[in-house]
Order: structure tokens, then C-alpha cells, then sequence
């Protein structure tokens, strides 16, 4: 270690030279970061479910669905409709739009006595201009399903505009277009924009707003905490400037190896911030207390002993981060993983190279070394001591307490949710969640469902599977629109006075298909080649529990009707976020438990005790049991952002545990006294422990400001769990190893 | 002074040039119609291949006779699954549709006009046949070699703002037209070869594309009968149903 140490003072130079080129370097890269909140794109290329998506797309001219919604007194006017012509055709202008669907170019089948009519509801080229003409269209609206409650509210009240988009096209870039489009148009209503695409770039704007802004408060924050407790500009701004610098090479890796920054990804400086400067202040502090004499040696020799600590505690953040690599399903956390241990590993590199490097040009004033010495402060007097009091006089009782709340988290965790629905990513209030509740309350939702029917389209029997389906899932309480073909022929064959029903013979069948032939819709419920033909519908609740349910509910009917000249398959955005929830479920799981592994077997390694590696995560263990716990109790759903809380507290709260066993281990071999071992232990670590559970605790907080919901919750939850395991390491960890001395004794 | 004066020769000039093209605009389409549409009846048969963007096609046939521009039968005999469906065109937008599997006729009516016709390229307006000289007003653009391109605006709104035509100079049928929307861009294009059959020029076919969709529809028309003296009587309900 003194060898590494050594080359790094000899070669400060050099080394500071290389630390800013490669900053520049990467500052250059920085302007080629993209932003990408796509989080389907985050199933991995080969899931199922993510790739029959895709295909879906292709064949019914996109699946990806975006809609337009104007707030106005009464639709039924004759400016309204106007609007909705301007709009549509606006829409007509984008080479990305496969399909558009509103009031003024619908399909609409009449019949009566004179004959039957294939049309539109409204002949665009035609507008009404009569109240007469408009109150005959507000009729035909409110006889068929098909308008009703699907492109006009039931009250009247509100219309949208649907449209699909190609699958190869950029959603954001073309949301982008389109509200740049639409926004200036002179309409007479409130114009709101919902459905996936539209959301997808509300939340990329989030993402640079927040990162925009949250970066610098959270720098502000560490400063104010950094110079509050070590009243030091040095201790201050140099670890700012090392988490700096490791978030731009960080960042800077990203766009050169291509990685888009996602909803987490955007978080991942702050996470830097508040991890990675505790290995800086460790040096830094550390160097504070050298004397002027011989201070490039002295620098030396501390560097070549905190070489070690600094190194196991970035070794165990990074491992809770690598977790996610090995443990997540998921891309978007993957990558999250990758980056948040590469910028880890960074900061560990920073704080052994570059501190020491400017810290061997800035020579300390201080003449005496600071003894170790317990000083009074309203720590140790307030916190510390009658901790440490309590501790000693009623093990048991601190044990007990213990073992009730784990049993209570346990219990409280039972009642965690889970959520990947886009929508609730939104605050309340947020405009882009305003128009998702109306989607909801007066639209049947924004999530698009698809079930395929794969076989003779044109045959009877399939058709009325399909139409028999549309009835089943009508009946779920969050579906209130289906189109179908089936539908569409039921209709004409009433129209040929024959019945809505689906005729018995093919023959009657194709020659009513060939009325439809060539209509827009078409395109969107059948396929090319007619063996295959979708029910589209919309899906109208975000929780998981609903989607799971209807998914169910389908599936088991699906299961008894379908037959190899008729294959009934369900997809769309349930089904995509069903995907995202199964996966966060085991991506939590299995993360979790590479990370304990991984954590277990390095401190026993360094304790050179598994025991002690056990004890040692008893503290962690029992943060991530309360930490599920007030998640099932505050209903904080496990999310993309939440499910990344267990394996990073892990990471950074296992520290306090090593801290606590090895101070503990040097005081009893000092002293051969358990009591007089641990009240050493407790007020000298204890410190450490509680000014770094502040710091990391402010840092994350900051994320409370974040406009994306699961960043505030991640945000709260780990300042939540750093608490919890320094209380944890300072109560549980030192009764456990008490009772056990105790009991050897 | 000078300059308004020279000023107001140049606007006088234009004005009276444009005025001259007026005019040649209208005789020009209405030697058009007179090419098109002086026939008294054509009987045909009418094979319709449609090619989709990966260039895979669908052949249709029908038989097909009309009578002046307003009555027309036009009855599908292949594929087998359509064969008998037939419709029947009457002056004032009348329509009938007859379907074999039902055996039953129905009145139809597309209050839409622009609707594509049977899954083809055409709208149900591109097949109508009315005079040119009745639906749009003609600008002459210019003469390039052995054609006119003409402006022709459509007299009622839909769903084209504009159509480009370029017709032969010597005998005034069509060559091709373009079909311009109302944002101004190019959405369809037809391309005609007309044949002489008798004394009238015929249109043997007519390749219309949809350049958004690029999506293809010919329309070939084969044994051409003109004037064989069809009656009214053909052009009834009952004989749609036979």
C-alpha cells in the first residue's frame, strides 16, 4: 500500500495533468448525451411479450397510441368540430402518423329503410354549419358504443383526437413535433395531450428539468452540510469537486458508449453526490490532522493506511450497485447499475488520486496532531451517550424492540404495491396526469389492448370468438370501448336486414368484407393477408392489481376457446407493464440477494470472520425489512426508480457496519473490556456514522424536489434507510455483539 | 409617372394573358369532355390488379357497361368469394349494391365522396363520370412539347385543393393527372393510355397511385363495345338483381 501511495505523491503532476484532460475529454462528450425515457425499450430485445408488441405494430399500422383531448362547455358546436378538422388534418402532415382517428373522419354504418350507407360520421370536406346539422351528429353519437364514452365524453363535454404511430419512428422527437404543431392552432377549447408517446416526452422534459436543477441543490445542500461540519473550505470543496468530476466522466462514458440517460439514469449524479463524497471527506479529514513536518511522507503514510477502508467501502457500494447488473431483468436498470458502480469506482479513484495530489500543494496550518479524544458536542452528549446508556442497561429490552418492529415490517410489507404505469409517474396536478384522469374517467383510458385472433379471418367461426371476447372484456369494470371487424360485419349484416350477428356462411361474409375493403380502419383490425385480425380496446386503471386481474381474466378465456385454426393471444401496454412489474418483482429479489451474498462474503473476507460478516449485516437486513415495511404502510409502490432503494442502502448502509466491528475489534483488544470497547465504539464511530447518515440523507432528500414521482419516493426512501441502518449499526449491531461476548464469557 | 405607366402596361399585359389562358383553359377541357365522354354507351370488361407497397398483387375482374355519363353497372366475376357483386349508378348520386350470398339488393349511398372505392385507389369522386368542365375550373399552366398541363380547382371543397392534368395537344385526351390535397401535397397520381377503338379514344388503362399509402391500382379495360344501342331497361334495378 505505502508503494501505491508513494506513486501516487511522486507523480502528482502528472497525475493531476491526465485527471484534466480526461475531464475534458468527457466534457467534450457530454453534448452527444440523449435523453430517452422509453421504458419498453428497456425489455431486453428478446422478451416475448416486448417483441409481439412490436410485431402487432408493424401489422396493424402501430400500436403506440397518442391522443389529443379538447376541454370544452359542449362539443357539439359547430367552432368545435371546426377544431377537430384542423387538428386532424394537422396530424395528416406527419410522415410518423400511420393513423388518425376523430369526431370528423370516423367510420360511420347506417341503415334504414332507404338502404345503407358506409361513410363518415362527418363529411370533413362538409363541415355543419347548421345547429340542426350538429344536434343529428350528437344523435348518431349517443346511439353507438362506438363514439359514445370512446371519442366523445358521455357529458358531451370533452372529444379526442387518436392517432397511432409507425413503429420505426422516434416517439419523442415526433411528440415534440406535434405539440409544436398543435399548440399554436386558434382553438376555441382546452387542448390537452395524453397516451404513451406524449408522456414519454413529458417525462424526457422532466428528466432535464430535474437534472438541470436538482444537480446544482444538491451540491448546495452537501456544501452547506460539509461546511457545518468540518468548518473547512478545503474539507468542502474538494469532495464536491471530486463527486463533480466523476459525475461528468460518468455522464461523459455514457454518450460516448452510446447510453441514453433514462428516468434513473438521471439521478445517477446525485447519487454520486451523496456517495461518493464520503470517500473524499474520509481523505480529506483525514489529511486535515497531519502536521506541517514532513508532510509530503505523513500525506504518504495516511494515504497508504486509508487505502484499505476507503477501498472496502467503495467495493461494497459498487457491489450493491453490480447487483443490478446481474440481477435485473430490466435494461433501464442495468444500465442504471452499471454506471451508478463505474461513477462509484471513479469517485474511489478521484479520492485516492486527485485529493491527495492537490492536497500535497495545500500544507496545513495545525502544528499538533488531534488525539482521538471523546470531545463533548451535542452529539455525543444528546444522541450518543444516553444511546449508549440505554444500550448497556436493557439489552434485551432493544433487542425485543427490534424483533417486534422486524415482525411489523414483515406484516407491513405484505401490503407493498407494485407500479410501472407511465402515468403515475406524473405529480398530481402535472398536465400530462390531468389529461391521463380524464383518458381514464371519460375515455376508457390510454393504455391500448390487442387481442389477436391468428386464423381465417374471414371464416364464421372465428369471428365470432372475437365477438363473443369483446363482450367478455367489456365486462371487465376498465374497459368501456372495443373496435373489431367482427363488429363491422355484425353491423353491415343488419344493414342487409339480416341481424347483428355474424352470418353463418363465409360466402355472406366476404362479400360484406368487400364494402369495408379499402377503409382506413381496416388497416388497424385485420391483417395483410387476412390470417389474422386484433380487437382493439383500451385499458383504464394504472395499478397493477386491475391489470393483473383483467389479464387473468382473459387469459383464462383465452385458454378454453382457443384452437389451432383460431389462436387467441392478448397483448398491448398491460401486458407490457404486467412484463415491467413481474420483472421488478424478481429484479428486487434477485438483486437483492447477489447483494447480500456479495457484501456477506467481502466483509468475512475482511474481518477475516464470516460470523462477524453475518452480525454485520444484521443492521442492513433489518433496514430493508423496515424500508419494505413503510413502503407497504406509506403505499409507496415498488417502481422503477423504488426498486433500486434496497440493493444502494445496502451498499452504503453496510459501511456503519464495518465501522462499528472493526472499532469495536481494535477497543477489546485494547482493553479486553466489552463495555469500556463498545462506549469507545459508540461515541467515536458513532459520529462518523450519524454525520454521514446526515450527509447522504440531505443529499438524497434534495430528490424530493425531483417532478418525477418515483424519484421522490427513491429519493425519500433512501434518506429513510440511511437512518435506519445507522440506528440500526448503533443499537442492534453492538447488542448482538454484546449479548454474544457475554455469552462466550 | 413613367415607371407607374410602364407599370400599369405590364399589369394590363398580364391581366390580358391571363384572361387569354382562362379561356384556352376551357375550351381545352371541354375538348376534353367531348373526347371522353361523347360515347353514347360502352360495354367492357374491366380487369382491376391491385399492388401493394411489397409490389404483391390482387387481380379483380368485372364486367362493366354505362350508358351516357350517369348510368353504369358494374358487375365483379372473379374473384369467386366476390363474383356477382354488383352496383348499379343512377343520375342524382343514386346507387344500388347487389350481394349473390344475400340475394338481396340495398340502396347505397356515399354521402362521402372521397372514400376509396372497393379497396382500390380510386375514390368513389375519381370514378364518377361527370364532365371535367362541370367539377373544376381550369387554369392553363403552360405547353410543354406535345401537351397542355392545366390547373384544374375543384368547384366544391373535398378532398382536393388542386389536380394537375396534362393533355395531349393533338387529341385531347388525358395523359396524367396529379391529385394535390389541401396542405398542397402530391397525394395521388393517375397515369392513363388511351387507344383508339373506332372513332373513339379509349382509356386502356389507367395506373392510379396513392403516394401515401404506395399502394397501386390498375384498371385495364378490355373488349370495348361502343354504341351497341343499350337501353334505359338495362340500367334497372331488376337487372342489377338477374
Amino acid at each position: 500500500m505505502y508503494k501505491l501511495a508513494s506513486l501516487i505523491i511522486k507523480n502528482r503532476i502528472i497525475l493531476l495533468v491526465a485527471i484534466g484532460l480526461i475531464t475534458i475529454f468527457f466534457t467534450y462528450q457530454l453534448q452527444y448525451l440523449r435523453i430517452n425515457s422509453d421504458f419498453i425499450k428497456s425489455l431486453p430485445n428478446d422478451d416475448f411479450v416486448a417483441n409481439q408488441y412490436k410485431i402487432l405494430g408493424k401489422k396493424y399500422k402501430g400500436t403506440d397510441m397518442g391522443m389529443i383531448i379538447l376541454e370544452t362547455e359542449n362539443v357539439y358546436n359547430v367552432k368545435v368540430i371546426e377544431n377537430i378538422k384542423q387538428i386532424t388534418d394537422s396530424l395528416r402532415t406527419f410522415e410518423g402518423i400511420s393513423t388518425i382517428t376523430s369526431l370528423t373522419n370516423i367510420i360511420n354504418i347506417k341503415s334504414d329503410t332507404a338502404g345503407i350507407e358506409i361513410g363518415k360520421l362527418i363529411d370533413e370536406y362538409n363541415l355543419p354549419t347548421t345547429q340542426a346539422e350538429i344536434d343529428q351528429i350528437k344523435q348518431k353519437v349517443n346511439e353507438k358504443d362506438m363514439y359514445k364514452g370512446s371519442i366523445v365524453s358521455e357529458d358531451g363535454k370533452a372529444t379526442i383526437v387518436l392517432f397511432t404511430l409507425q413503429g420505426d419512428v422516434n416517439q419523442q422527437d415526433l411528440a415534440t413535433e406535434i405539440r409544436k404543431k398543435i399548440d399554436p392552432l386558434p382553438i376555441k377549447a382546452k387542448v390537452l395531450f395524453g397516451g404513451f408517446p406524449m408522456m414519454l416526452k413529458d417525462i424526457s422534459d422532466l428528466i432535464i428539468k430535474d437534472m438541470l436543477w436538482l444537480i446544482p441543490a444538491v451540491s448546495i445542500v452537501l456544501l452547506i452540510v460539509l461546511l457545518v461540519s468540518f468548518k473547512s473550505l478545503k474539507a468542502t470543496i474538494l469532495p464536491l469537486l471530486t463527486v463533480g468530476i466523476a459525475s461528468v466522466w460518468t455522464l461523459g462514458l455514457m454518450a460516448m458508449l452510446k447510453y441514453d440517460i433514462t428516468m434513473i439514469g438521471g439521478v445517477i449524479p446525485v447519487v454520486l453526490a451523496a456517495v461518493g463524497s464520503a470517500y473524499a471527506i474520509h481523505v480529506v479529514n483525514y489529511a486535515r490532522q497531519l502536521t506541517d513536518k514532513n508532510y509530503l511522507e505523513n500525506l504518504t503514510q495516511s494515504l497508504a493506511y486509508l487505502f484499505l477502508p476507503v477501498f472496502l467501502s467503495s467495493l461494497t457500494t459498487v457491489f450493491g450497485f453490480v447487483s443490478f447488473i446481474f440481477g435485473s431483468y430490466l435494461l433501464m436498470i442495468k444500465d442504471f447499475g452499471m454506471f451508478a458502480a463505474v461513477g462509484t469506482f471513479f469517485a474511489f479513484l478521484l479520492s485516492i488520486t486527485f485529493i491527495p495530489a492537490i492536497l500535497s500543494f495545500l500544507p496545513n496550518k495545525i502544528q499538533n496532531v488531534e488525539n482521538e479524544e471523546i470531545k463533548p458536542s451535542i452529539l455525543s452528549d444528546y444522541i450518543l451517550l444516553p444511546l449508549k446508556n440505554l444500550l448497556f442497561k436493557h439489552p434485551k429490552y432493544i433487542f425485543t424492540f427490534w424483533i417486534l418492529v422486524l415482525i411489523f415490517g414483515i406484516l407491513a410489507s405484505l401490503k407493498m404495491e407494485r407500479n410501472t404505469n407511465i402515468s403515475a409517474f406524473f405529480k398530481k396536478g402535472n398536465s400530462t396526469r390531468v389529461s391521463e384522469e380524464i383518458l381514464q374517467t371519460k375515455f376508457g383510458g390510454s393504455s391500448p389492448v390487442f387481442i389477436e385472433f391468428k386464423g381465417d379471418i374471414q371464416s364464421p367461426e372465428l369471428l365470432k370468438k372475437m365477438s363473443e371476447m369483446e363482450e367478455v372484456i367489456k365486462q371487465n369494470p376498465y374497459v368501456s370501448t372495443t373496435t373489431s371487424v367482427a363488429a363491422l360485419i355484425e353491423e353491415l349484416n343488419d344493414a342487409m336486414g339480416e341481424g347483428y350477428k355474424i352470418p353463418d356462411e363465409k360466402a355472406k361474409i366476404e362479400q360484406l368484407w368487400f364494402l369495408l375493403d379499402g377503409q382506413d380502419v381496416m388497416q388497424q383490425l385485420v391483417s395483410e393477408n387476412l390470417d389474422a385480425g386484433v380487437i382493439q380496446s383500451r385499458f383504464a386503471s394504472n395499478k397493477s392489481t386491475d391489470t393483473e386481474a383483467f389479464i387473468k381474466s382473459i387469459n383464462e378465456y383465452i385458454q378454453k376457446n382457443s384452437t389451432p385454426d383460431c389462436k387467441i393471444s392478448l397483448n398491448g401496454m398491460p401486458s407490457i407493464y404486467r412484463q415491467m412489474d413481474k420483472s421488478l418483482l424478481n429484479s428486487q429479489m434477485s438483486s437483492l440477494a447477489l447483494a447480500i451474498v456479495f457484501v456477506f462474503f467481502l466483509i468475512g473476507f475482511s474481518l477475516k470472520s464470516f460470523k462477524m460478516g453475518f452480525y454485520g449485516i444484521m443492521p442492513i437486513f433489518a433496514t430493508i425489512i423496515l424500508l419494505f415495511g413503510f413502503m407497504g404502510i406509506a403505499q409507496i409502490p415498488l417502481d422503477i426508480a423504488t426498486v433500486l432503494v434496497a440493493s444502494v442502502a445496502l451498499g452504503i448502509g453496510i459501511d456503519y457496519s464495518i465501522h462499528i466491528i472493526s472499532s469495536f475489534n481494535f477497543y477489546f483488544n485494547q482493553t479486553g473490556n466489552v463495555h469500556q470497547a463498545m462506549e469507545k465504539t459508540i461515541l467515536i464511530s458513532g459520529k462518523a456514522i450519524v454525520i454521514n447518515a446526515i450527509s447522504v440523507a440531505a443529499g438524497f432528500l434534495v430528490l424530493l424536489f425531483s417532478q418525477i414521482v418515483p424519484i421522490q419516493f427513491f429519493g425519500l426512501l433512501i434518506a429513510i434507510s440511511m437512518f435506519s441502518s445507522a440506528f440500526g449499526a448503533l443499537t442492534l449491531l453492538p447488542i448482538i455483539i454484546i449479548l454474544r461476548v457475554k455469552s462466550k464469557q | 409617372m413613367k415607371s407607374i405607366l410602364s407599370m400599369a402596361t405590364i399589369l394590363m399585359i398580364l391581366l390580358s394573358v391571363a384572361q387569354v389562358n382562362a379561356q384556352d383553359g376551357n375550351s381545352i377541357l371541354q375538348k376534353v369532355d367531348e373526347v371522353m365522354f361523347s360515347p353514347n354507351d360502352m360495354s367492357a370488361t374491366n380487369k382491376i390488379i391491385l399492388i401493394d407497397k411489397n409490389q404483391k398483387q390482387e387481380t379483380r375482374e368485372a364486367k362493366v357497361i354505362q350508358k351516357g355519363t350517369d348510368k353504369r353497372l358494374f358487375r365483379f366475376t372473379s374473384p369467386a368469394s366476390q363474383a356477382g357483386i354488383a352496383f348499379l349508378s343512377l343520375p342524382n348520386d343514386v346507387m344500388y349494391l347487389y350481394m349473390p350470398a344475400f340475394a338481396k339488393e340495398r340502396r347505397i349511398s356515399t354521402s362521402v365522396k372521397n372514400q376509396n372505392f372497393a379497396g382500390t385507389d380510386f375514390s368513389y369522386d375519381d370514378l364518377e363520370a361527370k364532365a371535367f368542365a362541370s367539377k373544376y375550373t381550369p387554369k392553363l399552366l403552360k405547353t410543354e412539347g406535345n401537351t397542355f398541363v392545366l390547373e384544374l380547382t375543384p368547384k366544391t371543397k373535398g378532398e382536393y385543393s388542386k389536380v394537375i392534368a396534362t393533355i395531349n395537344k393533338t387529341e385531347y385526351y388525358v395523359h396524367k393527372t396529379e391529385f394535390y390535397d389541401n396542405g398542397n401535397k402530391k397525394i395521388k397520381e393517375a397515369i392513363y393510355t388511351f387507344k383508339k377503338i373506332g372513332k373513339y379514344w379509349n382509356p386502356a388503362e389507367i395506373v392510379m397511385t396513392d403516394l401515401k399509402k404506395n399502394h397501386k391500382t390498375k384498371m385495364i379495360m378490355e373488349n370495348v363495345k361502343y354504341d351497341t344501342g343499350l337501353k334505359d331497361d338495362d340500367f334497372t334495378v331488376r337487372k342489377l338483381v338477374q
